[in-house]
């Protein structure tokens, strides 16, 4: 895999600007040409705008009890209760209501925010932890490379889970609250939508979650640096007095991104996954607060009265799961069609 | 090779400490702590009686003092030396703490701690298999015998997951890699596409709503359907998985054989993408490699080339990595047997999370860790005898 990449690497060294043009539109072309790739990209920024649109598109607040859902027959109707059902005043629950009588449609919409919120910012966080740490290990060898990869080998081979598992339930069950600066948290607090406590504890799952996720990155940067620092652009950097940190944040980094956009993708159907799974286990997010992992647990315990409630939340899950790992191997064959599988 | 092994060993042990301590900290300094459970329980409780309840939990002593104690079971008492009481008078911990002064009134001394902490006086430590008393989940017991409790449902899931899914993968695997892109190929890679990016509780609540839930939605129209238990282990009374079969008795080999239907299918599922595409990577490298031309051109058959020559190379990364499942094997399927009320070792530990046993949890989390550690030198000792070519200084 470094040999591929790093032939790919020698094609980019020496970039003139109609150059990297032209591979741009050669990777778009290989892109374009993966079918699956391009209709998963269009979901993805189909649910990324009904999502980001949500607050428009429902029809109830977030958090808002129907106290009295009725049938479209005008009868008291149950909860949970089927798609269809109406308010009181005539507005349609068009997923039906939760057990405590809030509509799912809209608490779908607001849960796939959070939910994809989630995942992109830890995605961008643990891919820039990761990229640089691998590019330091990778640059400077010695104890430092073997320091970091000792670190990383130990923690790829433990079961991970279990140690999310315990993180999350210690901070997030025990109210740990993050002293962040307050425009942290309102700025984020403006993308979930949330209020101000239930931010600083999507904050603290997500900086859980990028703990054990910049791993991959960092592994792919390091063997992509070691590769390319043997080629003789560094050793001609060197030779003119670069320094250190200029050779490896202009250099060594942009021609080593290809396999970590790839990793990126994945990473973000992964971590979605991975909050899915803890919110379900209740050691995630916690219940006012909607993503579509605490739904299917609470789904769980109604879904033998209401076979359909499971699918609210778990459809949009796996869709936008598969979606994402359609676009990254999609990615992968268009960034390099020798590394497909 | 000695050499190696003393240096692996060596780091084994210092990765060791690390995650003990590692761990330990993260119960016990993390916000809340241990208390939190307790102190939510009883709200109103006197001074004395929760230096007591900490003392029960040896919270009172000192976090050095308390992490050795934890660890090698160290120091319980004052230090005997030539004939005579070292250290009695040390203060190793505070029994009352003030918490609106924010000073100690009574410290706990060495000498005492065998009287402070009579229930514990025997802790062995961890390193030689005590793991203290659960607190909550079945409290007073010791945490090792829940968690032995739990063993053998786990292994018996995990166990005959693992075969099924071996036995359905490795030879799609195979016969992926021989036959690459060819039709078979390219539906179980969309097969093992799914299977990694479908979260397993969903698919576990599928199976459940397929399987369990819908039979007796359309019992009416059709009630030939099986409707299989929805979870458990064992059935508590008989019941019926459709009106033409004889009913079930709980705790019988059909019984128990109908519950691990589903959850089985879930594990092998996962199991059979995850193997099916590694041994077809492998595979692949093989057949790249020159002694396969060489054994092509020599003229052997297509079936010895592929059983004998490539084979039997692509399985040796494999036994590396079927060796990490160990690990797997004790930890169990967490979601997995969370969904499907499994009373395994998985539920036991998200049942300690929720309700803030600590030492269940740390229990768990401990032995998993040398399980692992253990696991891997096991894999990396056992590649160097299985390839020769592989030599470790």
């Amino acid at each position: 895999m470094t040999t591929a990449a790093g032939s790919l690497t020698t094609q980019r060294a020496l970039p003139t600007q109609e150059k990297t043009e032209s591979q741009f539109r050669i990777v778009m072309r290989r892109f374009l040409r993966h079918r699956m790739a391009v209709l998963s990209l269009a979901f993805i920024l189909f649910v990324l705008i009904v999502s980001l649109l949500a607050p428009l598109i429902a029809t109830f607040p977030r958090d808002y009890i129907d106290p009295s859902p009725v049938t479209a027959q005008g009868l008291p109707a149950t909860k949970p209760g089927p798609p269809g059902i109406l308010h009181a005043d005539g507005r349609v629950h068009w997923l039906g209501v939760d057990h405590a009588g809030r509509d799912l449609f809209t608490r779908v919409m607001y849960g796939g925010r959070i939910s994809l919120t989630i995942a992109i910012f830890v995605m961008l966080l643990s891919e820039t932890l990761g990229v640089i740490i691998g590019a330091v290990a990778g640059y400077y060898r010695g104890w430092v490379d073997s320091l970091i990869s000792r670190f990383i080998e130990f923690v790829l081979s433990i079961p991970t889970l279990p140690i999310l598992l315990i993180v999350s339930a210690i901070m997030i069950k025990n109210d740990a609250q993050l002293p962040l600066p307050a425009f942290v948290t309102q700025a984020l607090g403006a993308v979930f939508l949330t209020r101000d406590a239930e931010t600083n504890k999507l904050i603290v799952l997500m900086l859980i979650l990028v703990a054990f996720n910049w791993l991959s990155a960092a592994r792919l940067m390091r063997g992509m640096v070691l590769s390319l620092s043997e080629q003789d652009f560094v050793q001609s950097l060197r030779a003119f007095g670069a320094s250190d940190a200029r050779i490896i944040f202009r250099h060594l980094i942009p021609n080593g991104m290809a396999p970590i956009w790839v990793d990126a993708s994945l990473n973000v159907g992964g971590v979605i996954i991975t909050e899915a799974a803890l919110s379900f286990l209740a050691l995630g997010v916690i219940d006012p607060t909607p993503t579509w992992g605490n739904m299917l647990d609470q789904a769980r315990s109604y879904m033998f009265q209401n076979p359909w409630l499971p699918l609210v939340p778990g459809i949009p899950l796996v869709l936008v799961s598969l979606a994402f790992n359609f676009f990254g191997d999609g990615l992968r064959d268009a960034l390099d069609p020798r590394l497909k599988r | 090779m000695t050499a190696y092994l003393i240096r692996r060993l060596f780091q084994m042990l210092i990765v060791l400490l690390l995650s003990a301590a590692f761990t330990y900290a993260l119960f016990n300094y993390a916000p809340g702590g241990p208390l939190q459970g307790i102190r939510q329980q009883q709200q109103r409780i006197s001074a004395q009686d929760f230096a007591r309840l900490r003392a029960r939990f040896e919270l009172d002593l000192y976090g050095p003092v308390r992490f050795s104690r934890w660890l090698i079971g160290w120091p319980n008492g004052p230090i005997y030396f030539a004939g005579r009481e070292w250290f009695a008078n040390t203060p190793v911990g505070c029994y009352i703490f003030n918490d609106a002064t924010g000073v100690c009134e009574d410290y706990v001394y060495l000498a005492e701690i065998p009287e402070i902490h009579p229930a514990i006086r025997s802790s062995r430590g961890i390193l030689r298999g005590d793991f203290g008393q659960s607190t909550v989940v079945r409290q007073g017991r010791p945490a090792v015998d829940e968690i032995l409790s739990r063993l053998r449902p786990t292994l018996e899931l995990m166990i005959t997951s693992t075969i099924f899914a071996l036995l359905i993968g490795v030879p799609i695997g195979i016969y992926s890699a021989v036959r690459q892109y060819s039709r078979f190929d390219n539906f179980f890679s969309t097969v093992a596409f799914f299977g990694s990016s479908m979260p397993t509780f969903f698919f576990g609540l599928l199976l459940i709503l397929l399987f369990a839930v819908m039979p007796v939605f359309w019992e009416d129209r059709l009630p030939w359907l099986l409707s299989l238990p929805p979870g458990g282990r064992e059935g508590v009374r008989p019941y019926e998985i459709a009106t033409w079969l004889p009913r079930i008795e709980p705790g019988s080999i059909v019984d128990r054989g109908l519950r691990m239907l589903m959850p089985v299918t879930v594990l092998t599922f996962t199991g059979v993408a995850t193997w099916s595409r590694f041994v077809r990577a492998s595979m692949l490298e093989v057949l790249r490699q020159d002694y396969v031309r060489t054994a092509r051109a020599k003229g052997l058959i297509e079936r010895l080339v592929i059983g004998k020559h490539a084979l039997r190379n692509a399985l040796i990364p494999f036994i590396t990595i079927l060796v990490l499942q160990i690990p797997n094997l004790f930890a169990g399927a967490i979601i997995t047997e969370s969904v499907f009320a499994w009373p395994g070792m998985g539920q036991l530990f998200i049942n300690a999370l929720n309700q803030n046993d600590y030492p269940i949890a740390l229990a768990f989390i401990f032995i998993t860790t040398v399980l692992t550690i253990m696991a891997t030198l096991l894999g990396d000792i056992l590649y160097t005898i299985i390839d020769p070519r592989i030599r470790f200084t």
